[in-house]
């Protein structure tokens, strides 16, 4: 028989005596068993097979459906076979038109925002339109490129934006600001800016840094990392113990290997305690605080990477700004004795941080958390159906601090803007610490003035970094920008 | 012959392949160039017409097998003549009557389960000449045979013989040889042979495309022998065969030549102009095309190269949507899926079904799913839709094993002697 039905000790009883069948199926009755009971075992197993692929490549032919649907805007976007939407500012100012040539607008219309925003030219590939290409697509699966001007819509402050970039005239520099509660970036500027209304005709003649939006960009902290610093000693020794803690400045200061740190009083500050030494930027201070046994220095490295320093090379995970990739912050601290980690933690030598991420921790700290709320950029996107797409919102980090050195540095911050920036920043609730950076760029060396800091008030609730390159004594001063900055903000 | 009760009717299916083919021409009508169109309205609905009749005198029980071939047929010839413009695409038309014709001889030979199985040596000693041919003809490890007006893919040719060899009758799997205590199924051990010998070969001549489909049915057949006559799964041979499988695809993945790590590891998208530019042509082929399509003739991917192999799935995507591509590799799936409604009805034609799926399925995978960049891109075709003279015909060949299965014959051969040469089949 062909048909075989038999269990296997009779198959070859079977076998022998097969012949050949006049039908070999039974009529259908209606109360018949499925086909995979009825069939014999082997056929059962084939029709389980034939099944089981049919089934399996069903399932991955409906994926696959599903996968070009939802991916066909990146490919259509990704190839430039589309047009492309706006991007607006939190008011509606338009940040970007891909709906018509950018040369149609005036003249510096997005000079303050060009490497911020970027463009789809392809020069700049760090931007918030070369990382949401797919975004502004206006493109969809069912009706092509025939839909309406996609959006992205930004928590940037265009006129925020603007009056500060005005205001460092002709200085280079970044400024970044945020609103420590709700997360949302408010403002960006980085000069020398692309104006992307221009186009690159004369991208030769631009000044150097002209396509990087440097907020994003990891630069030599100056005494900003004593913010770090000084978290790290209040988590590893205790804020009481740490604020009674008073060591000696002459002017410099000789540590465990002989190796000098400088002040740059070079009378020296005396003996003092941490909020004086904070106050005055006290490099022998800190320094000696760094070498003391009290702080080892693997709890100062255990902060830090908590914090996100790469530390002596370890992978530390960069942050992502809406596709806006920021290098994490990175320092060598190998030997507390030594020279070179104590400078790494006054923030020169190999210490290298991003403004973004200077401000984030301002965030954390102003919260009184030790984790901050993530800056975003994007509040909403509409697809070229009108559908929102995507909407940001509250996120926090992890906790980078405890609240307890949160809150402590918090005070200290704010008595030394009480002390030193009352005039410029009287009146706001503010809490900042200044720096200044040693660069040497192809050889030439010069300072970049820096100044991080938080704003207490109900109303501008700011964590922000300002950087003033190459500035000298009498020119504006990171104070000056701040309260530009607040002011237009508590404005806004 | 008796019609098959869960069969529709023969003639009414044939109605819907006529009105089919006929909207589809519809539809291209007003590409202009009417003189093409005109050529490929006759070559389709002739087409239509001689297989009804072909199908009325050789076999109108299987219906169901025949009557898909001759829809997918037209449908792919109407699609090959609208790339990039209408012009009657005459080779693939005449590709698909020989693979149609194909499919009814191979079901004239292998029908009667006891017959094919008795032409086992015939089937083994073509896979070896097949083989050979591709060591020898090929040039320098090569897939192709070039005559000159003609190029063939011997590899094709060997996946019908392959799915012959892996079919068994239960007669067979009774037949028991024992080497040092050792007791094995001759077949079984030929079929591993044969295995080992096919990946050896397509390895040496660096076609890694069709390996996963060979390994497909080799898999799928030697589960059916394994298992078919024991109660019980024996897991010691789960086990053994599991670590076997993974010990291969572990060893196959490392030691795979450079091209294909490039490939494995590629994304394409950082190397559109490169070696992802097939596939980001493809996928923005399909995007552009949306559900139903730009129109026939609208599409821009005919300039890339092997468009209409390689990548059929995005040109039909991007002409007539991703609605009728899909609803074409369904059709495709129409064929091996007829198994599940009529099932087969021997051990044989079991055998032959299940490997033909496996043929069918792995190819639709590796082409749909790789131009598609959710795998590895291969050069494999999809059945019937790709353009392709040895993959057509190949094909024919196998939706005959299908049909066999549908329509089986069960008379036993006599020899000479007058004692039947039959038993389980």
């Amino acid at each position: 028989m062909a048909e075989q039905r038999k269990r296997p000790a009779q198959a070859k009883s079977s076998a022998k005596a097969s012949t050949p069948p006049k039908t070999s199926r039974k009529p259908k009755a209606e109360s018949a068993p499925p086909l995979w009971i009825t069939a014999p075992r082997s056929m059962q197993r084939a029709y389980h097979v034939i099944s089981l692929l049919i089934a399996l490549f069903a399932i991955a032919l409906v994926y696959l459906a599903y996968t070009l649907i939802t991916e066909s805007r990146y490919y259509v976007a990704k190839a430039g076979k589309t047009t492309y939407g706006y991007v607006y500012d939190r008011k509606g100012d338009v940040l970007f038109d891909g709906t018509q040539p950018l040369d149609s607008y005036p003249a510096g219309q997005f000079a303050d925002i060009g490497s911020l925003i970027g463009d789809t030219s392809g020069q700049m590939t760090n931007t918030l339109v070369s990382t949401h290409l797919d975004d502004l697509a206006n493109y969809s699966f069912l009706y092509g490129n025939n839909g309406n001007p996609a959006e992205i819509r930004t928590t940037l402050s265009h006129a925020a934006n603007r009056k500060v970039f005005d205001a460092l005239g002709q200085k280079r520099g970044s400024v970044i600001a945020y609103n420590w509660k709700t997360g949302e970036l408010l403002v960006c500027v980085s000069k020398p800016c692309v104006d992307i209304a221009e186009g690159y005709a004369n991208l030769a003649q631009m000044p150097s840094g002209s396509l990087l939006c440097k907020p994003f960009y990891p630069i030599v902290p100056g005494s900003t990392q004593k913010v770090s610093t000084v978290l790290a000693a209040y988590e590893a020794i205790g804020v009481g113990t740490v604020n009674a803690t008073e060591y000696a400045c002459s002017g410099s200061w000789l540590n465990a290997k002989g190796q000098k740190i400088n002040c740059h009083e070079k009378s020296g500050h005396g003996r003092q305690t941490l909020a004086e030494a904070f106050e005055n930027s006290c490099n022998p201070y800190f320094a000696q605080l760094v070498q003391s046994d009290a702080l080892p220095l693997s709890r100062i490295v255990e902060t830090f990477t908590r914090m996100g320093y790469s530390v002596n090379g370890e992978a530390a995970a960069a942050y992502d700004l809406d596709g806006i990739r920021i290098a994490p912050a990175s320092l060598t601290l190998k030997d507390a004795d030594d020279f070179d980690t104590q400078w790494s933690c006054l923030g020169q030598g190999d210490t290298l941080i991003s403004p973004y991420q200077l401000m984030l921790w301002q965030g954390a700290i102003a919260n009184g958390s030790g984790k901050a709320v993530l800056p975003y950029l994007v509040s909403e996107t509409v697809d070229s159906q009108g559908n929102v797409t995507e909407a940001n919102g509250v996120q926090y980090t992890q906790q980078m601090f405890t609240a307890e050195a949160a809150q402590a540095v918090q005070k200290v911050m704010y008595d030394n803007a009480e002390a030193h920036y009352y005039v410029s920043l009287s009146d706001f609730t503010c809490g900042v610490k200044s720096g200044t950076a040693q660069v040497t760029d192809n050889g030439k060396a010069y300072e970049n003035s820096l100044l991080v800091g938080f704003c207490l008030d109900a109303q501008t609730p700011i964590a922000f970094c300002i950087v003033i390159e190459e500035r000298v004594s009498g020119e504006l001063s990171t104070a000056q920008l701040a309260k530009v900055l607040l002011n237009t903000l508590a404005e806004m | 012959m008796k019609e098959s009760g869960k069969a529709l009717a023969h003639p009414l299916l044939m109605v819907l392949v006529l009105a089919a083919h006929a909207a589809m021409l519809l539809v291209i009508l007003p590409m202009g160039n009417f003189a093409e169109w005109v050529k490929l309205a006759c070559a389709v609905l002739t087409m239509d017409f001689i297989g009804s009749i072909v199908l009325q005198l050789v076999q109108r029980q299987a219906c169901t097998v025949d009557t898909v071939l001759l829809l997918v047929l037209g449908m792919s010839t109407i699609y090959q003549s609208c790339f990039g413009g209408l012009e009657f695409a005459w080779k693939h038309y005449l590709f698909g009557l020989i693979a149609f014709l194909a499919c009814q001889v191979s079901y004239l030979v292998v029908r009667n389960p006891y017959r094919a199985e008795r032409l086992k040596p015939l089937w083994y000693t073509l896979f070896g000449i097949l083989l050979l041919s591709i060591l020898l003809l090929t040039g320098s490890r090569g897939i192709w045979i070039d005559l000159g007006f003609i190029t063939i893919q011997p590899s094709e040719f060997v996946k019908p013989i392959f799915v012959l060899i892996c079919a068994s009758s239960m007669q067979t799997q009774l037949k028991k040889s024992s080497v040092l205590g050792i007791h094995f199924v001759p077949d079984n051990l030929g079929l591993i042979l044969c295995t080992v010998l096919i990946a050896a070969v397509q390895w040496w001549c660096r076609d890694l495309g069709s390996l996963p489909t060979f390994a497909a049915v080799a898999l799928v057949g030697l589960y059916l022998r394994f298992f078919y006559l024991r109660e019980k799964f024996s897991m010691r041979l789960v086990v053994f065969l599991g670590i076997c499988g993974i010990a291969a695809c572990i060893a196959a993945w490392k030691l795979a030549p450079a091209y294909v790590q490039e490939r494995l590891h590629s994304d394409i998208w950082s190397d559109m102009t490169g070696s992802g530019y097939q596939q980001v042509k493809g996928l923005v082929a399909i995007a552009e095309g949306g559900w139903f399509g730009k129109g026939a003739g609208a599409g821009s991917l005919h300039s890339v190269a092997a468009s209409n192999t390689d990548l059929i799935f995005a040109s039909i995507c991007e002409e007539w949507g991703l609605f009728s591509a899909v609803m074409a590799v369904i059709l495709v799936l129409f064929m091996p899926a007829a198994g599940l409604t009529v099932p087969p009805r021997s051990y044989y034609h079991a055998g032959l079904t299940v490997g033909v799926a496996a043929v069918f399925i792995v190819q639709m995978t590796l082409n749909i799913f790789g131009s598609c960049n959710l795998i590895p891109f291969t050069g494999v075709t999809v059945p019937f839709l790709s353009q392709g003279g040895s993959s057509m015909l190949s094909c024919g060949i196998l939706a005959g094993f299908l049909k066999a299965a549908q329509a089986p014959q069960f008379t036993i051969p006599v020899k000479k002697g007058g004692k039947p040469n039959g038993g389980a089949a």
